[in-house]
């Protein structure tokens, strides 16, 4: 019998293509942004909306992780932007390798990559994209217990969006509690209240972009 | 389920340590697992479990996790505060309301191996 002292991270793999894709985008001058949520949160409207209202100013590329379908993918290329779908086939969330695969795809002629990470609130927070900053949506008819459940996928966010507050009041949703525990779970994030709907509080979250790729 | 993922990522792991160290069978894992890394210890065991029969090196092998609790750092006070509940977190410092910094409990380690 052998014993062997090994003290390796476990994703050590993971950290290092992320590390990568930092690198890969710093020196092209791009600032990147990977969007995570659960399924219905609004996370491709908010991209959409994000991309029509940069569109005259700033150059977008867009990676799409998707379990199997490319409608997300479909709608943002409407917009006139460069696409690159990563199917996943049923993992349920992006890795580093995968977002380096796309890199290779994906016109890298642009200000700004945005990351659609696969719709969930656990699985994604695990793994480094290698994005310069992780942006978060809670929308209001998830319930304001989501930060509580999902503490580690908060821990991670550097932006946090409350999305369809056109349905705060309308909806039993305690925004103080939320707005309470978002700074318990993560006291730096930067949260933005909107409706992607209806155009509220977006014109924040857009400043807040251009802010980001003036830097 | 990404506990499927990070097990993949041990086994590999284990692959090339026991290849290194010429060992033909690895008979014990310890494992460091934080409680803030987002794993859940019951699936990634699970998961460890299913790749035995595509592992010969693994088949018998056991594994233990050491679970780390969460560990967090005010640098203006200078005190430490630890959660053992994730639901329990409050990185924010009683005394001076500054953010808290987590220095412990997001690890995901193979800590040492066993084998012959
Ligand atoms: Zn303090």
């Amino acid at each position: 019998m052998k014993r062997v002292i090994v003290e390796k991270k476990i994703l050590e793999r993971n950290t290092e293509s992320a590390q990568r894709i930092r690198e890969i985008l710093k020196n092209k001058g791009i600032f990147s942004l990977n969007f995570m949520s659960s399924p219905g949160a609004g996370k491709t409207t908010i991209i959409e909306k994000t991309i029509e209202a940069l569109k005259d100013e700033v150059r977008v590329s867009f990676i799409d992780g998707d379990l199997d379908t490319d409608r997300d993918a479909e709608r943002v290329k409407r917009l006139g932007v460069d696409v690159v779908q990563i199917n996943t086939s049923g993992a349920c969330h992006l890795d580093a390798d995968m977002v380096l695969k796309a890199l290779n795809k994906v016109s890298l002629d642009c200000d700004l990559l945005i990351i659609e990470n696969v719709g969930n609130l656990v699985c994604p927070a695990t793994f480094d994209v290698g994005a310069d900053r992780n942006v978060v949506i809670l929308s209001v008819p998830e319930g304001d217990d989501k930060v509580k459940k999902y503490p580690v996928m908060f821990n991670v966010a550097d932006v946090i969006l409350i999305n369809k507050i056109d349905l705060y009041g309308v909806l039993d949703f305690d925004r103080d509690k939320v707005l309470k525990e978002i700074r318990e779970v993560k006291p730096k994030a930067e949260v933005f209240e909107l409706s992607a709907k209806t155009g509220v509080g977006f014109d924040e979250w857009i400043e807040y972009v251009k802010d980001f790729i003036r830097q | 389920m990404h506990e499927g993922a990070i097990a993949e990522s041990i086994v590999d792991i284990l692959k090339d340590t026991a290849k290194e160290n010429k060992l033909n069978k690895i008979t014990k894992v310890a494992l460091k697992i934080g409680k803030m890394s987002g794993v859940m210890i019951d699936a990634l065991l699970f998961a460890l479990d299913a790749l035995r029969n595509e592992e010969s090196i693994i088949e018998d092998a056991k594994f233990e996790v050491v679970e780390n609790d969460i560990k967090a750092h005010c640098f203006v006070c200078d005190k430490d505060f630890y959660f053992e509940e994730l639901t329990d977190i409050v990185l924010v410092c009683p005394d001076c309301s500054m953010p808290l910094e987590i220095i412990e409990g997001k690890e995901m380690e193979i800590i040492e191996i066993e084998g012959e």
